[in-house]
């Protein structure tokens, strides 16, 4: 399998018999191009990442953390909050980029994502229910609300926003076994029992005390700082796992591009595609929110700005919608801690300012997309 | 050669038949043309053949072997199909023909599958074209490609649901020209559903005219007649000939003094 994965990639560095089909080896060229300049550029500004912060370290500082030298708090810093945080834009960003990429092309609609699907809706009630229903583990290093969380297992609200996210995905789509998986019906569903979450969260919101309304209200943020090695390591093996399976079925997605009627015809099985790949992006939604809080616009923005630039081959849109959606939210939250004088600003909020603007622009600017 | 016998098929248990004992047989290299009014069961018998349907009951056999026992992968060795409304994404239309042959590689393409597509689409002359996007494409040169596409599974029976539907004329006559060449070069099994009655005409060996569900006449071109046409589309026409070739002409209501 692992030689699979690895083929698709290499694809693109094969040239063959191509005499009169050289204009395709360019654009092999130019897609192989942008996808190393991408790695390059997350990995440079992941450590760019490492030098900002609230705490004002040195150049020299952060270089001696990061050997371990210099002072414990400083090491500290580094090692147990700077790290763990930019380790958690990478796999986040890339995680939901790569979630609303794959919900997009199985469901045939541009507009589907986690939170178009009510995928993000339900963490949030889970996350609601358990904070202010159960006073239970508001988990944040950031933000921490110690007086309303002692002695709260500080997975409890990761775990029900997560049950519940993953509960109402499969209703959805137990609920669309019955229309055979018709993409239309999978996005009403999406959006009807999305806005019965909403509607439920606002009822107990009602009924919250301040102090459990404001902790609700402030884990719906999305705070990268809430990240531990433990968390992005459950983060980072979903969403690998999900990226391998996604590499795998590149041309199957392809072929889902033609539509249903044509993929069948060139024996893909279309349902069952469609059921593992909704129910893996839905996963690696859920995860992703459940530990972080809602970061929206992701999973819109840079599928779309990729395909936008790209074309939909997802043997390229793939690898570039995850560095793109991890290069997002590393900017997203840099920024966040830079312009929050001391605190983060919430990182959800930034990504749609910095995003919005760029996505805009993308589709008005271009005609057609480059393939 | 492709045999179909007593298919029914149907929506839902509750639902009425939409195919209702269909049998048909077409030979290898034969064009066969099925003609019908909208809502006849053309679309849905090509569905059902292809394996997006699944029947009720009925045989559906090519050489001897029972389509409905094979998987997906290996009916789309067998069956290929060029949809009524066309869909692309945004790829080359290099890649768009190579996704065709997805039965035959699985999950990456081989040397032996770039071949092959470099043959069909030097073969459809589509070669100029071959690093454009699809999507940007016209609608004779989309049709065209999704027909390669189609090829590069290597179907033994390719099937076109009105093929001509959104064409101007000289694209018409360059994809039905191109029907007439593959079955005859690589003897592949067409069928093709028109809705033009003289196109079909001029195109086809065999001619299936299907009604409620049902295959109410099949034969030879000698079997198009006025009375046929008359019963199967609820419409006059006239046939007249010109030159040894017959052309339709539809009768305007009263016009032909009842």
């Amino acid at each position: 399998m692992r030689r699979q994965v690895l083929n698709s990639y290499l694809y693109f560095f094969k040239t063959d018999n191509m005499n009169n089909l050289s204009a395709i080896g360019k654009i092999r060229k130019k897609n192989t191009a942008v996808i190393i300049i991408l790695t390059a550029v997350v990995i440079l500004l992941a450590l760019l990442c490492l030098f900002v912060g609230s705490s004002r370290m040195s150049l020299t500082e952060c270089f001696a953390a990061l050997a371990k030298k210099g002072s414990a708090a400083k090491i500290r810093i580094i090692w147990n909050i700077r790290i763990p945080r930019l380790l958690a834009a990478v796999i986040a960003g890339a995680g939901l980029s790569l979630s609303g990429l794959i919900m997009q092309t199985s469901l045939n609609n541009s507009m589907a994502s986690p939170s178009t699907l009510g995928v993000s809706n339900a963490a949030v009630f889970g996350a609601n229910l358990s904070i202010i229903a159960f006073a239970g583990g508001f988990l944040s290093t950031g933000n921490n609300l110690t007086s309303y969380t002692v002695g709260a297992n500080p997975y409890a609200t990761s775990l029900m926003a997560f049950l519940f996210s993953t509960f109402s995905i499969l209703l959805i789509l137990g609920l669309c076994r019955l229309r055979s998986f018709q993409p239309g019906a999978v996005v009403l569903a999406g959006i009807a029992i999305g806005s019965v979450w909403t509607a439920a969260t606002t009822v107990l919101q009602f009924y919250a005390t301040d102090v459990g309304l404001s902790a609700a209200v402030i884990w719906t943020f999305g705070d990268l700082g809430r990240a531990t090695y433990r968390t992005d390591l459950i983060m980072a093996v979903v969403v690998i796992i999900g990226t391998v399976f996604f590499t795998l079925m590149s041309w199957k997605y392809n072929a889902l591009l033609s539509g249903d009627a044509a993929a069948l015809s060139m024996g893909v099985n279309v349902d069952l595609l469609r059921f593992i790949s909704m129910l893996l992006a839905s996963v690696i939604t859920a995860v992703c929110v459940s530990f972080l809080g809602i970061i929206g616009f992701v999973g819109i923005i840079c599928p779309h700005v990729t395909k936008r630039l790209l074309g939909q081959d997802h043997r390229v849109t793939i690898p570039v919608s995850a560095l793109s959606g991890s290069l997002l939210l590393l900017l997203a939250d840099t920024l966040s801690r830079c312009l929050g004088n001391g605190s983060a600003l919430p990182v959800g909020a930034v990504t749609s300012l910095l995003g919005a603007p760029f996505f805009l622009w993308i589709i008005f600017s271009r005609e057609e997309s480059h393939i | 050669m492709l045999d179909i016998k007593n298919l029914h098929f149907r929506y839902s248990r509750r639902s009425p038949m939409v195919l209702d004992g269909v049998d048909l047989e077409l030979r290898p290299g034969e064009i066969g043309i099925v003609l019908g009014k909208n809502g006849s069961g053309k679309t849905t018998l090509f569905k059902t053949i292809i394996g997006i349907h699944k029947p009720e009951s009925g045989t559906l056999k090519f050489d001897g072997t029972d389509l409905l026992k094979l998987n997906r992968r290996q009916r789309a060795e067998i069956t290929a199909y060029v949809p009524q409304r066309i869909q692309f994404g945004a790829m080359t239309v290099y890649d768009t023909v190579l996704s065709g042959r997805i039965s035959r590689f699985g999950l990456n393409p081989g040397k032996h599958d770039r071949f092959a597509v470099e043959q069909i689409l030097d073969d459809m002359r589509l070669n100029d074209l071959a690093s454009r996007n699809v999507e940007k494409l016209s609608g004779g040169e989309q049709q065209k490609v999704a027909i390669a596409r189609a090829l590069a599974q290597e179907p033994r029976v390719l099937i076109f649901d009105e093929p001509t539907g959104n064409l101007d004329l000289a694209n018409e006559q360059l994809i039905l020209s191109e029907a007439r060449r593959l079955a005859a070069e690589k003897m592949i099994s067409i069928l093709i559903s028109l809705h033009d009655l003289n196109q079909a005409l001029a195109l086809g060996d065999r001619f299936f005219f299907m009604k409620e569900g049902r295959i109410r006449y099949a034969g030879g071109p000698e079997m198009v007649t006025e009375s046929v046409i008359r019963e199967i589309f609820d419409a006059d026409v006239r046939m007249i000939d010109a030159d040894g070739s017959r052309i339709i002409v539809p009768v305007q209501n009263g016009a032909h003094g009842d």
